[in-house]
């Protein structure tokens, strides 16, 4: 008798190879046989006739530390067929951090990741201090498996206190860094992220950028001194020569500690269409010396949405108006209708009034935005109401409570016909989700889905198996991550079920599921009809179980 | 494979001033030349970082104008 059989589905197991009609049967969270007929009854038994039975898919950058502690499925991850998820990525995790450098990291994560200041203090009571403290908290509580890697801007903050982002480390506060560094491994950790690009909510470095190249090998060492531990980065992407150096950088490290290392996001984009071809060469040239420096892409274009009613990426470049979408909404509203703090808005925005940066800006809907207004350009707007496009951004928004949501659609990464060579290269990592980050930005859940809309059925860039492939072996081997990826006897029994025809992601919708009200754009899964992990359904006829079987996964 | 050429960098030592790193990026300059050179090569710190100018520990530092 087998925990669960999945029937007469096409296997595609993870290897990339072709196909085939088989069964899958599952026993104490294994796979224990995958054979053209498998006789023998089954406790669970799901029909896949018609359906691609796969590996669950591993999205390795996400940020879902936080809301982990509430919501172990990382909704709606699961339900497009992620079955592990990596956090703490970009310098962040949630442990090791003292009880007092907490406000500093909540300030941190409001900034970079845009969640909403409850989530910190009514989703869940803040007990541990260590990462096995974390790991503790948050690991009964799972339905999705976790590769966590622990932030480097922690383990500053832990060592140096206030002054993490204020100077270089001492030797002494080095060797206590890796000390550090090393519990985080051996509680669960896969491996460490800095950043390079990264502020906090004051506009200020993380404490991370303050550590010279030395540190960082310092905690690289470590990373190869626990068994080829995972190094992830955020480099200053915006700009090709700084990336090739990160590439050169992250090489020495591989190459000197034995260590696998990825950073992340790599764009393309029509003003700088040679960022990736760049980009790329410099990571074949270093894989030929041996190095692992993996690139991640994401599959999505980049849309931005935000409304005045919170802080979002939009105004990454406008610090004045972050500071002012931060204030509370009375103090808010007060400050947008004062004119000596909009002229200087305003003023920020350029001699063209922002229309560089607002003019293509189309009104979402779905708000209090009127019915006229749905579909037009904040350009068109501007003109009809003779205001420059800052102007009646601010205007239009406070006429209806800011409720008002705009979609800065196709900012870059738009290109079907050039992004599909780069995810199907065999160097390309996809990943870069950024999966439970920029809440009120986009949507970061769904990449999976259009990877097989977009890049499978629409463009024929990768086969079905080697985009399967792509998202769960590769990504399981580039990360040692034990016992995952590939369905195949005493594997992990991570298992999609999804239909090959119709797989893909929902239009983008705001949520407001996070705790305090709090709002998010989320896209619903198409074409999955089953998710398995460790052995257990999880999801299934479009409903979530009772099941918690996740976990850490281990290293190999 | 041998590796290309790229646009040359460094990275500050432990608490290195911009113009410790200058005179050691460019020892053939005056100071007051390498620092200007520095400044004009890495917009990336002195032209969109804020506050101004501020150096990190983490910062790649080039130290000759773009490749043709």
């Amino acid at each position: 008798m087998f925990d669960v059989l999945i029937r007469g589905g096409l296997v595609v197991d993870g290897s990339g190879a072709p196909g085939r009609v088989a069964d899958v049967a599952v026993n104490e969270g294994r796979i224990v046989a995958v054979e053209p007929h498998i006789d023998g009854g089954a406790r669970r038994t799901l029909e896949a006739a018609g359906r691609v039975v796969s590996p669950g898919f591993i999205d390795p950058h996400t940020h879902f530390d936080v809301q982990l502690l509430w919501d172990g499925a990382a909704k709606p991850a699961l339900e497009h067929g992620v079955t592990a998820v990596v956090p703490g990525n970009c310098s962040l995790s949630l442990a090791p951090l003292k009880a007092k450098d907490r406000a500093a990291l909540v300030g941190m994560f409001q900034q970079i990741e845009e969640l909403p200041p409850a989530a910190f203090t009514e989703a869940f009571e803040w007990t541990w201090e260590d990462f096995a403290g974390y790991r503790a908290a948050v690991e009964p509580g799972l339905q999705v498996n976790v590769a966590p890697l622990v932030g480097h801007s922690l383990i500053r903050l832990w060592v140096m206190g206030a002054d993490a982002n204020r100077r270089a480390a001492t030797a002494d506060e080095i060797s206590a860094m890796q000390d550090l560094l090393r519990a985080s491994l051996d509680a669960g950790a896969v491996g460490l992220s800095t950043s390079f690009i990264d502020v906090d909510e004051n506009g200020r470095p993380v404490p991370s950028r303050f550590a010279p190249f030395s540190e960082l090998d310092a905690l690289a060492a470590v990373l190869g001194e626990r068994g080829e531990r995972m190094l992830q980065v955020v480099p200053e992407f915006y700009d090709t020569d700084i990336t090739i150096a990160r590439i050169d950088q992250l090489a020495d490290l591989s190459l000197r500690h034995g260590i696998p290392t990825t950073f992340s996001p790599v764009f393309d984009s029509r003003l700088t269409p040679d960022n990736v071809p760049r980009t790329m060469a410099r990571v074949e040239e270093q894989f030929a010396r041996g190095a692992r420096v993996w690139p991640q892409m994401q599959t999505r274009p980049i849309d931005i949405s935000f409304s005045l009613l919170r802080p979002s990426l939009f105004f990454g470049r406008l610090p004045r108006w972050v500071r002012v979408l931060r204030q509370p909404l009375e103090t808010r509203l007060a400050s947008l209708r004062d004119p000596s703090v909009t002229d200087r808005m305003l003023a920020d925005c350029g001699p063209d009034g922002g229309a560089a940066m607002m003019s293509e800006l189309v009104v979402r809907g779905g708000d209090a935005a009127p019915a006229a207004l749905v579909g037009m350009t904040l350009g068109e707007i501007a003109r009809q109401r003779d205001e420059s496009c800052a102007r009646a951004l601010i205007n239009l928004s406070l006429e209806h409570g800011l409720d008002v949501a705009f979609v800065a659609a196709s900012r870059g990464h738009d290109d079907t016909g050039r992004i599909g060579p780069m995810l199907a290269h065999p160097l390309m990592h996809i990943g870069a989700s950024d999966g439970g980050a920029h809440l009120a930005s986009f949507a970061t859940y769904g990449d999976t889905g259009y990877l097989f809309s977009e890049f499978v059925r629409k463009a024929g860039a990768l086969t079905l198996e080697a985009a399967v492939k792509k998202i769960t072996s590769d990504t399981a081997q580039i990360w040692g991550l034990k016992d995952r990826g590939r369905l195949a006897r005493g594997q992990a029994a991570d298992v999609v079920v999804f239909d090959p025809a119709t797989i893909g992601r929902g239009e983008e919708r705001p949520e407001f599921d996070m705790p305090g009200d709090g709002m998010r754009y989320v896209r619903d899964a198409i074409g999955v009809d089953a998710v398995v992990v460790n052995g257990q359904i999880v999801r299934e006829g479009g409903r979530y179980t009772d099941a918690r079987p996740g976990e850490f996964c281990g290293v190999s | 494979m041998p590796l290309s050429r790229q646009r040359r960098f460094v990275t500050p030592g432990p608490e290195e001033t911009l113009e410790a790193l200058a005179a050691r990026a460019l020892p053939e300059e005056p100071l007051e030349a390498a620092l200007e050179r520095v400044r004009g090569w890495n917009l990336h710190i002195f032209g969109m970082r804020q506050p101004r100018g501020l150096l990190l520990g983490s910062d790649v530092v080039f130290v000759e104008p773009p490749l043709a």
